[in-house]
């Protein structure tokens, strides 16, 4: 069995963002793991995704994980990607210095966001910035 | 094979703070097991030699600095030769010890097995020397709970406990009720004005000595507790979740004994562990509807087929309450209260002991305080002395028969398990 996670990361590296696609059941496992995250297969293929998905709600908490706090305040929210999977992760281009800030924000979801890779304390991630 | 796998004894230690309260200050972690092992033999009535075994949850290695826990509790618990071995599903541990306890009885191996656990959340030692201990802050003390959580992915991907577990439900149940924020505020203050009045009447809670919201409110200059919840005191810990309404961390022990031969130990009435179930699952947890776990949801379904029961023959309830939406979202995925009604509920204060429909009765893992793997054994604790009829000040009536208690595992195992009072 080839390495998924180095795979992945070393794809973000290079400015691709990858799944894998199911060859039996056609779901989209984001990102990668072993087997198929809905039928558990393991006939499964790399694939670009499209980068385009929907936050569905964010919000930003007053105790983020130790090694973020100094990138505070956080939005942290939930994207439904355009090719099934639900995925969570920082967003981009939302307000989040205040709860007001963020209600007001979260009362015009569902918005279309796009994945950008960010490097994050040294590590390669995919974020999504609301347009 | 043995017939039947029930509780007969439980044991509890006051839920604190190990350098602060006076039941806990200055014990090893080896002491504060053995206490709730102790009071759950006594309670029984049985000796450490009629023990067979003994399973052992404890999640934090940072702050107790132990790996292979049963050897290195054999000797303080009186239970050196017997068989013992540590067992780890996160913070529903003690329940899941329920379900393989049953196992252990069942299969006629064992007669009479202990489960127990301990959890330190407050300290951790300064080297190695386990008394010589010192304060973690929140940030220290989650960077390593979230050790349970998705390192590959999930982790570097900005992960926050508080929106994940908290925020995200509170807003997919508000999202499918149609409830706007501020009455959802107002349900949440309830929910917690519940969660402080069952804690205020349960000594071993870790905010008993703190009373209820209403006491604390007038103590703080507030002239309503609803000021006082919106109130800087209470700030959101990720919108539109508050601090409140969240869990607050203690260190303790619990402990329970089941034994295939309760009549040998008639000193209090038994109760029959009748079902069980276990699922596990990866985060995230959900998807675009957050008050959706899957896994509670067959969880719930196969406990109750194993027992042979409905939603409906339930008197009472638990649910896991790190975050208190919990308390709103799984009573209605159990079917102990119908679909989209649970926050009528508590804005009525229906869950609360004396309600129509009780829930999380000894105060959760707010006002009880939440000691990691041994939380769930502080609620089996609750089940059996409510069955008895033991649980002073916050007596559930008439007594309850059929309760189901289910516990979330960080993140996430479920374990649900149906529990009921012998005739």
């Amino acid at each position: 069995m080839e390495p998924i996670a180095k795979k992945w990361y070393d794809q973000l590296a290079q400015g691709v963002i990858m799944a894998t696609k199911c060859k039996d059941c056609g779901a989209y496992t984001f990102p990668p793991l072993t087997v198929c995250r809905e039928c558990s297969s393991r006939n499964v293929e790399w694939v670009k995704i499209s980068g385009k998905g929907k936050l569905v709600m964010f919000s930003s908490s007053i105790l983020p994980a130790k090694k973020f706090a100094h990138l505070a305040p956080i939005a942290y929210g939930l994207v439904k990607l355009e090719e099934g999977p639900c995925f969570f992760t920082k967003i981009e281009g939302v307000k989040c210095s205040t709860p007001e800030e963020i209600r007001k924000e979260n009362e015009l979801l569902p918005a279309e966001v796009k994945a950008e890779i960010q490097k994050a304390e040294g590590v390669n991630i995919v974020v999504f910035r609301k347009k | 094979m043995s017939k039947r796998a029930s509780i007969i004894g439980v044991g509890a230690t006051k839920f604190g703070n190990i350098l602060e309260t006076p039941e806990l200050k200055d014990k090893t972690f080896q002491e504060i097991v053995a206490e709730a092992a102790f009071e759950a033999m006594d309670d029984a009535g049985i000796s450490p030699s009629e023990i067979d075994a003994f399973i052992v949850g404890n999640m934090l290695s940072h702050t107790t600095q132990i790996y292979s826990h049963a050897t290195l509790l054999g000797d303080w618990l009186g239970l050196r030769l017997k068989g013992g071995f540590h067992f780890d599903t996160a913070c529903s541990t003690t329940n899941t010890g329920l379900g393989i306890a049953w196992q252990m009885v069942m299969s006629g191996k064992y007669k009479n097995v202990l489960i127990v656990a301990g959890e330190i959340t407050s300290s951790a030692p300064k080297g190695t020397f386990p008394l010589e201990r010192e304060a973690i802050d929140a940030s220290t003390l989650w960077e390593w709970t979230d050790f349970g959580v998705d390192h590959v992915y999930a982790y570097h991907h900005f992960y926050d406990v508080a929106s994940a577990y908290g925020a995200f439900p509170t807003i997919g149940y508000m999202k499918k009720n149609k409830i706007s924020s501020e009455e959802m505020d107002k349900v949440m203050c309830a929910v917690n004005k519940t969660v402080r009045r069952h804690s205020a009447v349960n000594p071993k809670a870790i905010l008993y000595e703190k009373g209820t919201l209403e006491e604390e409110a007038k103590r703080e200059g507030f002239s309503s507790v609803e000021d006082y919840w919106k109130s800087a005191k209470n700030p959101f810990f990720a919108w539109p979740t508050r601090l409140f309404s969240a869990l607050n961390t203690a260190d303790g022990a619990t402990a329970i004994i089941v034994s295939s031969e309760p009549e040998k130990y008639a000193k209090n009435k038994p109760v029959d562990i009748t079902g069980f179930h276990w699922t596990v699952s990866n985060f995230p947890w959900y998807g675009e509807d957050a008050t959706d776990f899957p896994q509670d949801r067959i969880a719930f379904k196969e406990a109750f087929k194993m027992a042979g029961i409905k939603p409906a023959d339930l008197d009472y309830l638990y649910v896991h309450d790190c975050m208190q939406i919990y308390q709103l979202i799984l009573p209605e995925v159990a079917g102990y209260i119908p679909e989209g009604q649970a926050w009528k509920y508590a804005l009525n204060g229906d869950f609360a002991f004396d309600g129509k429909k009780p829930l999380n009765v000894s105060g959760g893992r707010h006002g009880g305080g939440h000691a990691f793997e041994a939380s769930a054994g502080f609620e089996t604790y609750e089940i059996v002395k409510q069955m008895r009829g033991e649980a002073k000040g916050r007596q559930i009536t008439p007594l309850p028969k059929i309760a189901a208690q289910h516990n979330h595992g960080y993140g996430m195992h479920t374990a649900v398990t149906v529990l009921k009072a012998a005739d």
